[in-house]
């Protein structure tokens, strides 16, 4: 048999191209979206890519969408409510707590360590009664489908270690981001948007960096795409000024006809791939512009989000977005809020972060769960460390700075598989140190990866002659955290 | 419109696709095994060696802390122990081996490996211990770990086709298998092939009729020799090494600033070209330091080992990113020259491989001696680096220094005439007439502080040439005064009789706002003192440009008294960011003295000079770890800042600032406010030192006759050309030993703060070991590296070559020469290409002489085949690992580039200097690192070798990691060839391709004429063929199609032959050139354009 002949060439081109999740088109699609042509042929239905017999059992969740807080919002001012610290206002963190704690080098060398209550308001919130801060009303009123872990902890201290920590497993760069080892491991559910999609709000504070949505060392198709606010959303997604749709068309057809001339010729599969790759393309760049155009979106919508998610760019758009993207089967959907590194002048900055936040992510929480679409969509708000309980800098009345803090911190999950209602784990009364029920890094990792159906120490990449994870070799499911 | 969301059912992918698509993977599912089939005798390294790492050493392998149940399988003795009773192999009965037993065993607490590990044994491999038993159970030592020898060559049947020793090993396997090799590629085929693989540009069709035209037998042979001679080779070969040594433009951390090391990459592509020796060129870069009286030259190539990222964050602990450093010497080093995953080693003995936990930190101590701090400069190179002038500069350097010497010398001999004037002019003097006189060149503000006015100011600020943005962008707020702003604030305006005049009588709480002036910033020069009499409490501010906040957040400059002494900030943030020095000697109380502070722009604390009464004064540093901008929008304030405990009591008068960095000749003028007259009313024997000198510079400056005046003003001249000559030259990050060298510790879990034991410098046992004699440090290893018993690095070396050629390695795993790497295909001519690299037989080679064996590898008959893919090979071998068949695989990145830029005639073929920055899309460094800017450049950097484009590590150039380029975080030995949506979005709209189609459009237009000529030139060009009928047909009609929609659309027709910033030919038709240019930019999507075939 010649299979090029018979099989693909003679093919019209309709029948070749228009069927976006069959003939070789398809399989092509699935070695871009998350994973190759061997998994596609036995992945469920509607799975592309992908390894086999991932997901390795039922999870709840069927995709992420994790809201990370760059720069390190601070635990006592939000959620982890430490009433007893108002009485301990100035005094000295008590070496008893601090237990030569290694420090960053902006307060190593500070002469005293005072520390500094929260000045904002706690009240206890929904039916579940957790704590949340007045600076955060909107996700204060569904703390009821959130379940808050008090008690993630973390071995980095800077910024850029850290939240490479949280996106890779490894502090230091080269290992694949999460987004990347699940579309490697679960493939894509839409053919046409890519299955790992990155995008960035918040202006000023700590920097982002490529490696964060990077694929390490899986190839390079495992990358999540970063939506932008200007210009394309995907880069040069656009036509070139001056070219209309039906240039492009010609184009692509004569293309498509010289290349399929060359693949007779040649009979190199590689040819095949490049060309269903061009119609893929096409199809991005009509995909891509209408998952953007939240014109049709209702009143309701923006009431949920804040009439911020009209203005592309903002962490509100990105919230939208996110649940369109959510909706349209993205697998992992990682938004980047800026801006939570308050050194100094905490209570100005960090109200200014809640306030672009709040609203947006309770929003998203409550359209998730009116659709349907919250029991399989796990949702993560969280940064890649603490804050200090001492002061950094002056501490006043009004104001106080906070340095670092790896060592206890809250985030929320939401969701997919995670319990609703319900806090997890103690830090001692200055929220310095875990009491009870500690969390790393791992092992929030490993339980994310469980509620998607996956074994975290199941889905391996040999690299360099040993089988990476995503966890490394640490790790546990968090089973208290499971609905 | 298509829908979003596809419920059609996945097709079953036909079983050849699946194996063609798996060409796409680098991963863990194989496709042809590399090994050969195993059937007839088991081979322990092919077939025995694989399972026992992956499946087994895991629990029984080097790692004493994992060993379960003492059992020991990497090596013979514990493989064929006894223990207990049984004996886990005897060979030649598989039956009394308790390996068959456990393997095999039916009950779950004896099977192994046991139920629970992550990795399982199948049939397939059980039978295959089982038969390896049975034949006698030959153990043998890794195969890479042995030196490779020179065996004689493979009988084959086909004689005819072997071109040259590489064929013989082809084709015995080839015949093993079955299979034959195929014709040869046509030789335009061939000559595109081995011009982008040698030079990373495809040959003009000059050359290829050249090729064609010539009959003779070494036709092929000259246009190698002519590629290999090309200056271009060296480019195309410093992109794969570039790889490796991590190069990049910036540090890789956080905002990501730049760093210069362009110097060290300009160097690679030189080495390449000269065709330097292998061994040469590693030990040059290991440690061209230590060798004796090294070069310029070799000490730049040092920069090798400084490319590794390096973090400038605020709260850093130097000493944990200092082991990081260390680390990924160690790393690199293991991965360039040995193949080997010595990382894994950091924290535990090797998994799978020979070396222990204390080995990695006995490689660790070599490394380690470097006088260097864990948090590295946020914004140009990180000590310690060097001067690195090009050889161009070098001549410039020279002819300056020169023209200095003899103007000097000159100079010096005008010294009696000088002498006469002086002697003449100060006899002419009327003395009685006050002329005052100091240092007014770069003086940006005088304040005389006689009464509430000011004077003599000019805010002018210099900026560090070449760094792209490292300032903020916050300009413009509040709090700003106009540069003539002079305000005395938190009391009334009061003066006393001063050292000059009249001075600012301040008394501890009122101060003068100066307003907009001395807004000077970490990489300028600049100079600023005053006369001060302290009184009372020795404290407070004297002069200052920083936030009026409390004294310990405040960001700025500032010179003020503490305890008696003078002490000097500029500050980021104090504890962390800042330069700040205190004079070891107080200044005395109710007394006129004059302080001056001067800064170089270096950054550093020995930058900063501190003078009382015009003497230097001895500085105790207190921090010097500045790091970024400290500008501030508040105003300069004399004697106030850092809010209201910190202002000066006593007297201040004559405040000077200069954006320059004052040398101590001109403070000492400065601090000597005598009058000229009055020092010439000195008679001559009785003039101080200061006096003399004040007197002779302005003599100099003002008075001599215009013969001497000029002599002096070229010489002052020459001097500041010189020394803004020197200071303005490139630098480059090197190695460097420190004298007492820095203790090594074995790292619990690799952490930095967990020592262990001491270690020494050693080299792994399980390696050759270090000549006797040779020096026990990098120049011992660097040597040991290209020691001709060390069995990997010669052949580390040639795979990678080969993959460069042949598109995948001999040994897959480039990176990954260890037990857990993929096993040879072709184990005795990597072999033989090893030995033939170190020790030609070629004549004309030299030892280790990378031209000579990359010629080996192209004018073999397996290089020169047909790239075209039959079913049944496509099933057979899917990777095309046997090489029944030509290479043919996807360009590089920077080859996709190049190649656009220069078919269309863009490209600017110029070598080296730094790095360029093309088009990339507005905002993209912006958008996740606010403060930095991407000032695109314009004119012929636009089309420069791609691999000059300015590498952000943190964001890469979009085009280039579209088609799968390196990150430049870590040591990469091998690139992703992927096929993916982004790249045909990339090719089609990206600016550079769209601007290079219709560059290449004007070209074709230009070149020839007709429709079918104009698409015939084009494909040469850009293809080296010729167009087949049917392609022209298609071509033709397609462009007639555009021209009709052009002609209907004036407005697109200008937009779309408008992109980019080269000039339009206007005496082309406009409607024919978009058309052309829809043609052309099709052409360079061709698969076949971006295809080495």
């Amino acid at each position: 048999m010649d299979p090029f002949t018979e099989n693909q060439l003679h093919i019209n081109r309709r029948h070749f191209f228009g069927n976006a999740a069959t003939g070789i088109g398809g399989a092509a699609l699935a070695s871009l979206l998350g994973g190759d042509a061997m998994a596609a042929d036995k992945a469920p239905t509607k799975r592309s890519g992908g390894l086999p017999g991932f997901p390795n059992f039922t999870g709840k969740a069927k995709r992420v969408i994790y809201l990370f807080q760059s720069g390190a919002p601070s635990q006592m001012d939000l959620y982890d409510y430490k009433p007893k610290l108002k009485d301990l206002r100035a005094t000295e963190l008590p070496d008893s707590i601090r237990q030569g704690q290694r420090l960053t080098g902006m307060t190593s060398k500070q002469d005293s360590f005072p520390v500094a209550p929260t000045k904002f308001k706690f009240k206890q919130r929904g039916k579940s009664g957790a704590w949340v801060s007045e600076l955060l009303p909107h996700i204060a009123n569904v703390a009821d489908d959130l379940c808050f872990v008090k008690t993630i902890y973390t071995q980095a201290i800077n910024h850029d270690p850290a939240i490479t920590f949280f996106q890779t497993g490894a502090q230091l760069a080269g290992r694949p981001s999460m987004g990347s080892w699940l579309s490697y491991g679960l493939g894509s559910d839409n053919a046409d948007l890519p299955a790992f999609v990155a995008m960035v709000s918040g202006s000023g504070g700590q920097p982002l960096y490529d490696r964060l949505w990077g694929s390490g060392f899986l190839p390079t198709r495992y990358q999540g795409i970063k939506f932008r606010s200007v210009g394309d959303p995907v880069l040069f997604l656009s036509n070139p000024p001056g070219v209309a749709d039906e240039t492009r068309r010609r184009v692509l057809d004569d293309l498509a006809k010289l290349n399929r001339l060359k693949l007779e010729e040649y009979g190199d599969p590689e040819i095949a791939t490049r060309l269903s790759q061009y119609e893929l393309a096409y199809r991005m760049q009509t995909s891509v512009p209408e998952l953007t155009d939240i014109s049709g979106e209702t009143k309701q919508t923006f009431e949920l989000y804040g009439e911020e998610a009209k203005k592309p760019g903002t962490y509100a758009f990105n919230c939208l977005l996110a649940r369109r993207l959510a909706e349209r089967g993205v697998r992992f959907i990682q938004l980047f809020h800026r801006g939570w590194d308050q050194h100094t002048e905490l209570p100005k900055g960090i109200g200014k972060q809640c306030a672009d936040t709040d609203r947006a992510s309770a929003g998203l929480i409550a359209d998730l769960k009116q659709r349907g679409m919250l029991e399989d969509t796990l949702v993560v708000w969280g940064g890649e460390f603490g804050r200090t309980v001492y002061c950094q800098g002056k501490l006043t009345k009004e104001d106080y700075g906070r340095d670092h803090h790896p060592r206890c911190f809250s985030i929320w999950m939401a969701g997919g598989g995670i319990k609703p209602g319900m806090s997890y784990g103690t830090t001692d009364d200055y929220c310095y140190n875990i009491a009870e029920n500690p969390v790393h890094v791992h092992d929030l990792h490993a339980t994310m990866l469980h509620c998607l159906g996956i074994d975290h120490k199941k889905l391996v990449y040999k690299f360099q002659g040993r089988y990476f994870r995503l966890t490394d070799v640490h790790g546990n499911v968090v089973k208290e955290l499971l609905a | 419109m298509p829908r979003l969301m596809s419920d059609k059912p996945g097709l079953r992918v036909a079983p050849f696709l699946s194996a063609g698509f798996l060409i796409l993977t680098l991963g863990n599912l194989v496709g042809l095994s590399a090994a050969e089939p195993v059937a007839g005798k088991v081979d322990f390294n092919r077939d025995i060696r694989p399972i026992l790492s992956d499946v087994c050493f895991h629990c029984h392998g080097p790692d004493e802390n994992q060993r379960e149940a003492d059992l020991r399988l990497d090596n013979k003795t514990g493989a064929f122990a006894k223990r207990d009773g049984s004996t886990t192999i005897v060979p030649g009965k598989p039956g009394s081996s308790e390996l068959i037993r456990r393997i095999t065993s039916t009950d779950p607490d004896e099977r192994m490996p046991p139920a629970d590990a992550d990795r399982k044994l199948n049939p397939q491999q059980i039978e295959l211990f089982r038969r390896w038993i049975a034949q006698g159970a030959e153990w043998k030592q890794h195969w890479s770990f042995v030196a490779p020898k020179r065996q004689p060559l493979p009988t084959v049947k086909n004689k005819s086709w072997i071109a040259n020793p590489v064929d013989a090993y082809i084709l015995a396997r080839l015949e093993r298998e079955g299979l034959s090799p195929s014709p040869p590629a046509d030789k335009t085929t061939l000559i595109r092939r081995v011009s982008l693989d040698l030079t990373g540009l495809p040959p003009t069709p000059a050359e290829i009729d050249a090729f064609l035209a010539d009959d003779s037998p070494n036709a092929y042979d000259k246009v190698v020799d002519r590629l290999l001679k090309s200056p271009r080779y060296g480019e195309r070969m410093a992109v794969r090494w570039l790889d490796l040594a991590r190069y990049a433009d910036t540090s890789g951390y956080q905002n990501d600033g730049e760093r210069f090391m362009w110097r060290w990459r300009d160097w690679v592509i030189e080495a390449f070209n000269n065709n330097m020796p292998f061994d040469q060129f590693t030990v040059e870069q290991m440690a061209g330091d230590l060798l004796p009286n090294p070069t310029l030259e070799q000490r730049i190539a040092t920069a090798f080992h400084r490319n590794h990222r390096g973090n400038a964050e605020g709260g850093v602990i130097p000493e944990e990113f200092a082991v990081e450093y260390v680390v990924d010497r160690v790393e690199t080093t293991a991965t360039v020259w040995l193949g080997l995953t010595l990382g894994c080693t950091r924290c535990h003995d090797h998994k799978y491989d020979p070396f222990s936990q204390k080995e990695f930190y006995q490689l660790f101590a070599y490394f380690n001696n470097l006088p260097e701090n864990g948090r590295a400069i946020k914004d140009g190179n990180s000590p310690p680096y060097i001067q690195a002038p090009t050889r161009s500069q070098r001549k410039q350097l020279a002819k300056l220094r020169s023209q200095l010497a003899a103007t000097e010398t000159t100079f010096r001999k005008l010294g009696p005439d000088i002498d006469r004037a002086q002697v003449t002019w100060e006899k002419s003097l009327n003395t009685e007439k006050q002329i005052d006189w100091t240092v007014t060149e770069n003086l940006v503000a005088r304040f005389a502080l006689d009464a509430e006015a000011r004077a003599d100011q000019k805010p002018s600020f210099s900026k560090k040439p070449g760094f792209s943005a490292p300032t903020n962008d916050a300009k413009a707020s509040g709090g700003r005064k106009p540069a003539d702003a002079f305000e005395f604030k938190d009391g009334t305006p009061t003066f006393a009789p001063g050292k000059l005049g009249r001075a600012a009588d301040l008394d501890g709480k009122r101060y003068i706002d100066a307003g907009d002036v001395g807004k000077f910033d970490f990489f300028d020069k600049f100079s600023c003192g005053a006369w001060i009499n302290p009184q009372g409490p020795q404290g407070g501010m004297i002069l200052s440009r920083m936030m009026d906040a409390d004294l310990k957040r405040a960001k700025g400059y500032r010179m003020r008294l503490r305890n008696g002494k003078l002490e000097v900030s500029l500050s980021v943030r104090w504890l962390d960011d800042a330069i700040r020095v205190e004079t070891v000697e107080p200044v005395t109380a109710d007394r006129w003295q004059h302080v001056m502070m001067t800064y170089d722009g270096s950054r550093l604390a020995k930058g900063v000079k501190v003078y009382v009464d015009g003497k230097p004064q001895k500085l105790k540093v207190n921090l010097d770890g500045l790091n970024q901008t400290f500008q501030t929008d508040d105003p300069f304030r004399i004697g106030a800042g850092g809010g209201p405990v910190a202002r000066f009591h006593g007297l201040i008068d004559d405040v000077r600032l200069y954006n320059s960095s004052l040398s101590s000749a001109q403070v000492e003028q400065i601090a000597n406010v005598e009058s000229i007259n009055s020092i010439v009313r000195t008679s001559p024997d009785k003039r101080t030192g200061p006096q003399q000198r004040k007197l002779r510079a302005y003599f100099l400056a003002e008075q001599a006759p215009q013969p001497i005046r000029d002599a002096h003003r070229s010489l002052v001249s020459l001097r500041i050309q010189t020394a803004t000559f020197i200071e303005e030259l490139p630098t480059v990050m090197v190695m460097q030993e420190m004298e007492t060298p820095r203790e090594t510790f074995l790292l619990k879990r690799g952490e930095y703060d967990k020592h262990g034991e001491q270690v020494q410098r050693g080299t792994p046992v399980s390696l050759h070991s270090l000549r006797d004699g040779a020096p026990n440090n990098r120049l011992g290893l660097a040597r040991w590296l290209v020691d001709e018993s060390n069995p990997l690095t010669a052949r580390v070396t040639v795979n990678r070559y080969w993959e460069m050629l042949f598109g995948t390695g001999i040994v897959k795993t480039v990176e990954d020469f260890g037990s857990q790497g993929e096993a040879p295909t072709h184990p005795e001519l990597l072999d033989w290409l090893a030995v033939e690299f170190v020790s030609p037989q070629t004549k004309s080679a030299k030892p280790w002489d990378v031209k000579a064996i990359l010629k080996t590898m192209v004018m073999s008959a397996a290089y020169r085949q047909s790239s075209k893919v039959t079913p049944a090979l496509l099933e057979k071998d899917p990777e095309n690992r046997l090489l029944a068949r030509g290479p043919r695989f996807r360009l590089t990145a920077e080859t996709i580039r190049d190649q656009a830029l220069f078919v269309s005639g863009l490209m600017v073929e110029k070598r080296g200097g730094p790095s360029v920055k093309p088009y990339q899309p507005a905002g993209l460094w912006k958008e996740i690192a606010t403060s930095t800017g991407y000032p695109q450049d314009h004119g012929e950097k636009l089309y420069r070798r791609s691999m000059y484009t300015f590498w952000k590590r943190t964001v890469a150039p979009p085009s280039m990691v579209a088609f799968d380029a390196a990150a430049r975080e870590a040591c990469q030995a091998r690139r992703a060839r992927t096929n993916t949506p982004l790249q045909a979005l990339t090719l089609l709209n990206e600016t550079a391709f769209v601007e290079a189609a219709r560059v290449l459009a004007e070209r074709t237009m230009t070149e020839a004429g007709t429709t079918t000529d104009r698409v015939t030139r084009a494909y040469r060009l850009a293809m080296s063929r010729r167009p087949s009928p049917v392609e022209l047909r298609i071509l033709s009609a397609g462009y007639d199609a555009h021209l009709a929609h052009y002609q209907k659309n004036p407005d697109a027709t200008l937009k779309v032959i408008s992109i980019g910033e080269s000039k339009r030919n206007e005496k082309l038709s406009p409607t024919e050139l978009a058309a052309w240019t829809a043609i052309t930019g099709l052409i360079l999507n061709l698969d076949e354009v971006v295809t080495k075939e």
